[in-house]
């Protein structure tokens, strides 16, 4: 029972030194870049007292480490500051991209996850058949895809031919003379959905796959499965109760991962299909150099991967109990 | 979009009239017969970041306002001159401080309240008096003014504090967005700063005294335009205006291909020929403002390839680019020769005839740097010889970094492989930097320790590849040139008190006095070659066939831009 609470307690304190550090690089990093909101201003009435009047405004005239010292004490607060571009708060700024995201990424993981599972124990169980060999080929091709390549010929081959959107969120003239019905709304926005989430969904099932399948072939190969077998136990049953179980830790953290880049978007998917997205606000926030949206994006980029890893660290001690070890 | 391009369209949009494309604010065009109704929906990769004219920076902002703020002038369907809109006459006294404008009587806000003189002077005299902070945005349509009067609701009197040149003042005064007093007034606090914190877009659908109204706004979505019936002018044809937004142009392109937009703007050179040979579209190209330029750094300070600083130099290099295989390679043939002038092609009024002349010629270019001491090396690159002085740099090859922002809406580095290889003729080698996104190639090009009171920065360029945008009135381009603008606008580092001194004298100045004085500047700039200049782009517009009245030129310009498309 003592492992188990310092096993918790180490994981805890290591998320959270994990996060300190990641804010502290986010806010640096940023800074790395040439130009800052107002230098990259480019309007005929930004003049340079118009700058200089910006730049005490959004605090850009303090030292880097005053700015440091305002940035973890709003933090401290929870509060994520003003955008340098719009002046709105960041945290609104971030839930209607966020929003967008998590629907239309969940989506695609979902698939991905269903899909490649299945067809990752498939292979193993057949190993060597054709079912094993095609999937191992289609996995593959798919994995090693680039994503915004995947995206493109989607949107120049497919879109048309399904008679489905080749971008956006939601049709140009949907609710120009009225507002649509809930209905309406949704299905247009499930249309816009499906194939951002189809090329995401796509690319990460390779992975699956692979994954699952190596994993499986691993645990099938045991004695205890050459033992389940020999006492007469059912296919399904030496895959789900033996195989399957025994292979959950490099899935789990598999999709610990993709659940935790979630949050993060998928820049190239949303840049291609045109999906504003939190991966598209990241974009456009560091053309324009908006520190504090960028600085709120990251932090919960970061939170949401140490998180999901933080429970699959718990899960792993669920699931296999020497990992206290 | 490039940051210039920004600029181009956030302050005026972009364009020319072609010929064939005219029309003008109130009338339609075409030879079938005008349909009433029909939504129109545009494509733009821009976006429209806010309703509040005190807080935009974004381009197609300037779209919105001048559908929903009654402006006193706008540019005319020409695009040469002004004509009223809310003013429907104006004069101004013999010393040019004083100009008056007489506006529509019984004109009213859409919420039924009287739009008079008073609300022009209420914003007016705010923006005056938070001109330096919370009103900077705008501070540019009221320069000069002292005060605004007025003295019956029709007639409004604005003084200026020297004499300022008419086309100046119709130039600026057209971004003057007229406010509805009974709205914005009780946002006016706090200095001022209440203004950029009120958020009209809150509340819609918005009050206008234009003639649209915005019924439905999302930032990067679909703007909504609807007819404001209580507008004096002219009525739109359509049922709805829809401007949409695209993150790239491939998906925007798509949709018009598919019918599910009704016109883009501006299609993607690399798309052109691809959307030609899909047919079913009526693709017009129109004259455009943006002109591209060879960016020469041109600080008297820059502490190497200071050969790079002799106008003899430039214009010889300057010789050698092919600028009518850039015109036939990039641009597809949709562009043309450009002046060596910066006032670029709107302002051409405004060029000096004395401006140079560039005449592709490498031949000529070589004897001029033979003439001038650049001998070849061994290895063919010339080399420029050693200098002494407070300046001095030791002999060195003729090599060169080229910086090409990634932004450009052109392609920068095709142009860039014209450049080099005419110059690789000439004996000098460069190569191509990247610069980035807009603000990284400004920071590349300025420093970050730019200070123009201390003059540092622009230590670190020699050459780079980008574009300007031209507008009717001179004033903007000059100032690019001057000390007044280092770290800001000024993107070579070009510093001459002279012309400083000119420049400051031209904004006093109204008539042929001025004439004389601008083309004196645009000359001595010409001369010293701070820029090479290559083409002027042309723009390719695309729209769905049954539709008319469509003149993507007025955008930022005219109203004329949503109240003139109508279905055939």
């Amino acid at each position: 029972m003592e492992g188990r609470a310092d096993y918790v307690v180490k994981r805890t304190l290591f998320a959270l030194l994990t996060v300190f550090v990641a804010v502290t690089i986010n806010f640096l990093l940023f800074r790395a870049l040439p130009g800052d909101a107002v230098s990259g201003l480019r309007c005929q009435h930004c003049t340079i007292q118009f700058k200089a009047a910006l730049r005490h405004d959004l605090g850009l005239d303090k030292s880097k480490w005053e700015q440091y010292k305002i940035y973890l004490k709003q933090l401290a607060h929870g509060n994520l500051g003003l955008s340098d571009v719009s002046h709105q708060p960041v945290r609104g700024l971030l839930w209607d991209p966020l929003k967008n995201t998590l629907l239309m990424l969940t989506l695609g993981t979902v698939f991905s996850i269903v899909f490649g599972l299945l067809t990752g124990v498939v292979a193993a169980w057949r190993r060597g058949t054709w079912v094993d060999k095609g999937s191992l080929w289609t996995s593959l091709a798919f994995y090693s895809m680039p994503t915004q390549w995947l995206g493109l010929m989607i949107v120049y081959f497919v879109a048309d031919r399904i008679g489905l959107p080749h971008g956006g969120i939601q049709s140009p003239d949907l609710g120009i003379l009225g507002n649509p019905s809930t209905y309406d709304y949704w299905k247009d926005r499930l249309e816009h959905m499906i194939l951002p989430a189809l090329t995401l969904g796509l690319v990460l099932y390779g992975e699956y796959t692979l994954i699952v399948r190596s994993a499986m072939l691993e645990t099938l190969g045991e004695d205890y499965v050459l033992t389940a077998r020999a006492k007469g136990l059912s296919n399904f049953a030496i895959v789900r109760k033996h195989g399957l179980r025994n292979a959950m830790l490099p899935i789990v953290t598999l999709i610990a991962l993709s659940l935790g880049f979630i949050v993060g978007g998928a820049i190239t998917v949303e840049y291609v299909f045109d999906y504003p997205g939190i991966g598209l606000a990241i974009v456009d926030a560091i053309d324009k150099r908006d520190y504090t949206f960028l600085q709120g994006a990251f932090l919960l980029l970061t939170i949401s991967v140490i998180l999901f890893n933080f429970l699959a660290d718990l899960l792993y001690f669920k699931l296999d109990p020497r990992v206290t070890t | 979009m490039s940051a210039r391009r920004m600029l181009a369209a956030a302050a005026l949009a972009a364009v020319l009239l072609a010929a064939g494309c005219g029309g003008s604010s109130g009338s339609s065009g075409g030879s079938g017969g005008v349909k009433q109704g029909g939504v129109f929906t545009i494509g733009t990769t821009n976006y429209i970041d806010t309703l509040n004219p005190f807080n935009y920076i974004e381009a197609e902002a300037v779209t919105a306002y001048l559908e929903v703020y009654p402006e006193l002038v706008q540019l005319a369907p020409n695009l040469t001159s002004y004509e009223g809109s809310f003013a429907t006459k104006w004069t101004h006294s013999a010393d040019f401080k004083t100009y008056t404008y007489t506006l529509h009587s019984g004109a009213k806000w859409s919420d039924g309240k009287p739009l008079t003189s008073a609300d022009v002077a209420w914003t007016a005299n705010t923006i005056v008096k938070y001109q330096n902070d919370a009103t900077a945005v705008l501070a540019s349509s009221v320069a000069h003014v002292t005060t605004v009067d007025a003295p019956n609701p029709t007639t409004v009197v604005f003084h200026y504090d020297a004499p300022v040149d008419p086309n100046l003042v119709l130039s600026n005064i057209a971004s003057l967005y007229i406010l509805p007093e009974h709205i914005w007034g009780s946002h006016a606090g706090n200095q001022g700063k209440d203004l950029k914190a009120f958020r009209p877009e809150n509340s819609l659908p918005l009050v206008s005294g234009g003639p649209f109204q915005i019924t439905k706004y999302e930032k990067k979505g679909t703007t909504v335009f609807k007819p404001n019936p209580g507008w004096w002018g002219p009525k739109p044809h359509v049922e709805a205006v829809g401007l949409v937004y695209y993150t790239n142009s491939d998906s925007m392109i798509a949709d018009l291909k598919s019918g599910q937009i009704s016109a883009v703007d501006q299609v993607p050179y690399t798309a052109v020929n691809a959307l030609k040979q899909s047919g079913g579209l009526a693709i017009t190209p129109y004259k455009y403002g943006e002109f591209t330029n060879i960016t020469w750094n041109s600080n008297p300070r820059k502490p190497q390839n200071r050969e790079l600083l002799d106008p003899r130099v430039k214009k010889a290099m300057s010789m050698c680019v092919d600028r009518q295989q850039i015109i036939s390679v990039i641009y597809d043939g949709q562009a043309t020769l450009a002046n060596q002038s910066v006032i670029g092609p709107f302002g051409i009024n405004w060029q000096s005839p004395d401006d140079q002349k560039l005449q592709f010629n490498c031949d000529q270019a070589n004897a001029m740097l033979d003439q001038l001491g650049y001998k070849r090396g061994a290895n063919g690159i010339r080399v420029a010889p050693a200098t002494t002085g407070k300046y001095a740099q030791p002999a060195h090859p003729m090599q060169y970094q080229i910086m090409v922002p990634g932004s450009l809406d052109f392609n920068g580095s095709r142009e860039f492989s014209i450049v080099a290889d005419g110059w690789s003729k000439l004996g000098i080698k460069v190569t191509q930097q990247a610069g980035g996104d807009s603000a990284q190639a400004y920071a590349i090009e300025t420093d970050d320790n730019c200070d123009a009171a201390k003059s540092t920065g622009y230590a670190k360029f020699d050459i780079a590849l980008w574009d300007w945008f031209s507008y009717t009135d001179p004033d903007f381009q000059l100032s690019v040139a001057t000390k007044g603008q280092w770290c800001s606008w000024s993107d070579t580092g070009y510093d001459n008190p002279s012309y400083d001194q000119m420049y400051k004298q031209s904004g006093t100045l109204a008539g042929a006095k001025r004439l004389a004085l601008v083309q004196q500047m645009d000359k001595l700039l010409s001369d010293q070659w701070i820029y090479t200049f290559l083409v002027n782009e042309k723009a390719i517009s695309a729209a769905q066939p049954k539709w008319g009245g469509y003149h993507p030129e007025l955008n930022g310009y005219n109203y004329g831009y949503m109240t003139e498309p109508y279905q055939k």
